[in-house]
C-alpha cells in the first residue's frame, strides 16, 4: 500500500545539514491501522508532510500503491491537529467538507450524498448548516475527519488529531475514529506521542527515533472491536505500554 | 516588510467589547436560572442534560430561559440608544445655551436651533441632493477605480515575494505624499471638475487599499494553504476559495478607509479648487456670510461619511459574519 524507503529530509539549501527525517524506511498494508510514536521534535510532522506530498523529500522514495508520491496524491486524505486552523471559518460545517470534492471531479449530487454519509458517520448530521466556530473542539475535529472520509481516501494520514482536546472528548474521538476506519475500510496512519492511544488504536506501533526513523516496532494483537476500559485492562495491554515506554524512553537517554 | 503602521482590523476592540459584554449579560442570566443549565461545550449534549440536578427543583424551561435573555437583551439596546441620544442633545443644548447667553459671539456660532432650521430648509428647498450627488459622484468613481487598480495588484505583490520586494520602496514613498500636495498638479492636468476629484481621490485611496490587499494575502494561515493543497485544490481554485476569502477582512477594512479618505479629498478639492458639491457650497455660503448655511452644510458633510460608514459596516457584518472581529456568538 504505502512504502517509505529510506526517506531522507534536510531543510534549508544545505544538504549535509542535520536531517529531520533521515534514512526512514516503512512499510503500511492495505486496511492496516498504523501508529507512528515519537516524542515532540522527532520528525513525525516532516515525515507525514513528505508522505503527504506537500514537501518534497531531500532523497528516498515515497510510494502509494506502486506510485511514487511527489504532490498530494487523489486517495489521500490529511487531518491535521489544529483543526480550528484547518476548517475555514467562512463555509458551514457542509461545504467544508462538501468543496474538495469538486476538485476531485466529483459531480453536485453525488457530493452532497458523500458530505451527508460522512456527516452522519461522525455524528454530525444535524449540524450540516452551523459554522465551524459555532461547534466545540471535539466537534470541530469531527467535521475534519468528516472532510476526510467525504473524500474516500483509500489512506488517511493524521497528525496528532487528538492532541489538542479534553481527554474524555478524546475517548470518543478514539472510538469514533475505529468505527470509521471499519466502516470505510480504509488505512490508516495516525501519529501520536501518546503511548496508550496509540496502543489502543493500532495494529501495528512502530516507534520513531531522531531524526525520525524507526527504532521500534510492535505489532498489538489486542482483540477487536477495542472497548476504552476493558481493553486498557488486558495484561497485553500493559505490557505493551511497558515495552513501548522503555522504547521510548531508552532513545531519549541515547539522544 | 512594510512595518504595519496601518490599523488593520480598526473595530476589532470596539466588536470585542461588545461582544464581551454579551457574554457577562448571558453569564448573569442563566445564573437567574433555578438550575442553570451550563451551556454544552462539547457535542455530548446528553453529558449536559444527564448532569446532577437538585431535588426538587423543577428543570429549567430552556424556552423561559431564552426569552428573559432576549428581555433583557432589548431592554440593554433600549437604554444604549437612550443614552446615546441623551449624549448628542446634552452637547447640542449646550452649544445652544453657549450661543444664547453670549459665552460664543453669535456672530460666528449661531444657535444650534438657527443652523438645524437652516438645515431642514435645505433639505426642503435648496439643491443640496444635488451636491450632495456631485460629491459622493466623485467619491463613488474614484473608490471604484482605486479598488479595481489595488486589488490586483496587491494580489500579485502579495503572493510574490520578489514582485514585493520590487515594489516596496516604491509603495513606501508615494504613500506618504500628503493628498492636497496634488491638487495643483490635478488642476493643472485635470482642470477644475469631476475628472480632478476622482485623479486625487484614486491616487490617495489606492494605497491604503493596495497595503491592506497585500498584508490580507500575505497573512493567509499556511496551515489552511496545506488543507487545500492535500485535497487536491488547483492554484486558481486555492486563490478564489481560500486565500481571497482569508484576505477578505483586511480588504473590507482598506475600502473603510479608503471610503473616508474619499471623502475628506472629494470635500477638500471642493473647497480649495472650486469644483462643483458640498465643499464648494460651504465657501459660497461662508462668502455670503450665511453663517447657518454654511453651519448646516458642515453638518452635511459629518453626516454624509457618517452615512458612508455605516453602510460599509453593515455589509462587513453582513459579508464576514464569520470573522471573529464581527461574530455574535460562540461556541454553544
Amino acid at each position: 500500500m504505502l512504502e517509505v524507503t529510506d526517506l531522507r529530509k534536510v531543510y534549508g539549501p544545505d544538504p549535509t545539514a542535520a536531517p529531520a527525517v533521515a534514512d526512514l524506511s516503512f512499510t503500511v498494508g492495505d486496511r492496516e491501522f498504523v501508529c507512528i510514536l515519537g516524542s515532540s521534535g522527532c520528525g513525525k510532522t516532516t515525515m507525514l508532510r513528505c508522505l503527504s506530498g506537500l514537501v518534497p523529500a531531500t532523497s528516498g522514495e515515497i510510494s502509494l500503491r506502486g506510485k511514487a508520491v511527489t504532490e498530494p496524491p487523489e486517495d489521500m486524505a490529511f487531518v491535521f491537529q489544529d483543526y480550528s486552523r484547518s476548517l475555514l471559518p467562512w463555509m458551514t460545517v457542509r461545504r467544508n467538507v462538501a468543496f474538495p470534492l469538486r476538485y476531485k471531479g466529483i459531480d453536485k449530487r453525488e457530493a452532497a450524498t458523500l458530505t451527508d454519509e460522512a456527516l452522519d458517520a461522525v455524528g454530525l448530521s444535524g449540524r450540516g448548516d452551523r459554522y465551524p466556530w459555532q461547534l466545540s473542539g471535539g466537534m470541530q475535529q469531527r467535521v475534519a475527519i468528516a472532510r476526510a472520509l467525504a473524500y474516500r481516501p483509500r489512506i488517511l494520514l493524521m497528525d496528532e488529531p487528538f492532541a489538542s482536546v479534553d481527554a474524555q472528548t478524546r475517548s470518543g474521538l478514539e472510538d469514533l475514529l475505529l468505527k470509521v476506519w471499519e466502516r470505510y475500510d480504509i488505512t490508516v496512519l495516525f501519529v501520536t506521542h501518546d503511548i496508550d492511544e496509540a496502543i489502543y488504536l493500532a495494529d501495528r506501533v512502530l516507534v520513531l527515533r531522531p531524526p525520525a526513523n524507526v527504532g521500534h516496532e510492535v505489532t498489538v494483537n489486542l482483540p477487536r472491536p477495542r472497548h476504552q476500559v476493558t481493553t486498557k485492562q488486558e495484561p497485553e495491554f500493559a505490557r505493551l505500554r511497558g515495552e513501548l515506554y522503555a522504547a521510548l524512553d531508552g532513545r531519549s537517554v541515547a539522544a | 516588510m512594510i512595518e504595519r503602521t496601518t490599523v488593520r482590523r480598526p473595530s476589532l476592540t470596539l466588536q470585542r467589547s461588545r461582544h464581551e459584554l454579551d457574554r457577562t449579560l448571558f453569564r448573569r442570566v442563566t445564573a437567574f436560572g433555578p438550575r442553570a443549565v451550563p451551556v454544552s461545550v462539547e457535542g455530548t449534549a446528553s453529558a449536559a442534560s444527564a448532569g446532577p440536578r437538585e431535588r426538587g427543583t423543577p428543570p429549567p424551561g430552556a424556552a423561559q430561559g431564552a426569552s428573559r435573555l432576549r428581555r433583557l437583551a432589548e431592554r440593554r439596546r433600549v437604554r444604549d440608544l437612550g443614552l446615546r441620544v441623551a449624549g448628542v442633545l446634552t452637547v447640542l443644548s449646550a452649544l445652544e445655551l453657549c450661543s444664547r447667553v453670549g459665552l460664543l459671539s453669535q456672530d460666528w456660532f449661531p444657535p444650534v436651533t438657527e443652523t438645524y432650521a437652516e438645515l431642514g430648509r435645505l433639505a426642503a428647498g435648496h439643491p443640496l441632493w444635488t451636491e450632495i450627488g456631485r460629491t459622493l459622484n466623485g467619491w463613488l468613481v474614484g473608490i471604484v477605480i482605486a479598488t479595481l487598480l489595488a486589488v490586483p495588484i496587491g494580489v500579485l505583490l502579495g503572493s510574490n515575494n520578489t514582485a514585493y520586494r520590487f515594489s516596496r520602496v516604491v509603495i513606501e514613498f508615494c504613500r506618504p505624499i500628503p493628498s492636497v500636495a496634488l491638487i495643483p498638479l490635478a488642476v493643472l492636468v485635470y482642470g477644475v471638475g469631476l475628472e480632478m476629484k476622482v485623479f486625487l481621490i484614486v491616487f490617495v485611496t489606492f494605497w491604503p487599499i493596495l497595503l491592506q490587499v497585500i498584508y490580507g494575502v500575505r497573512d493567509v494561515d499556511p496551515l489552511v494553504q496545506d488543507t487545500a493543497r492535500s485535497y487536491g485544490l488547483p492554484p486558481s481554485a486555492r486563490f478564489l476559495r481560500v486565500t481571497l476569502p482569508s484576505a477578505a477582512p483586511y480588504i473590507a477594512t482598506g475600502l473603510r478607509i479608503a471610503s473616508s479618505i474619499a471623502l475628506v479629498l472629494a470635500v477638500t478639492a471642493e473647497l480649495v479648487v472650486g469644483a462643483p458639491g458640498l465643499g464648494q457650497s460651504i465657501v459660497v455660503a461662508q462668502s455670503n456670510a450665511l453663517l447657518p448655511r454654511m453651519y448646516a452644510l458642515i453638518i452635511v458633510t459629518g453626516l454624509v461619511g457618517w452615512a458612508l460608514n455605516s453602510v460599509f459596516q453593515a455589509i462587513e457584518r453582513r459579508l464576514l459574519r464569520w470573522h471573529p472581529s464581527q461574530r455574535r456568538e460562540v461556541a454553544q
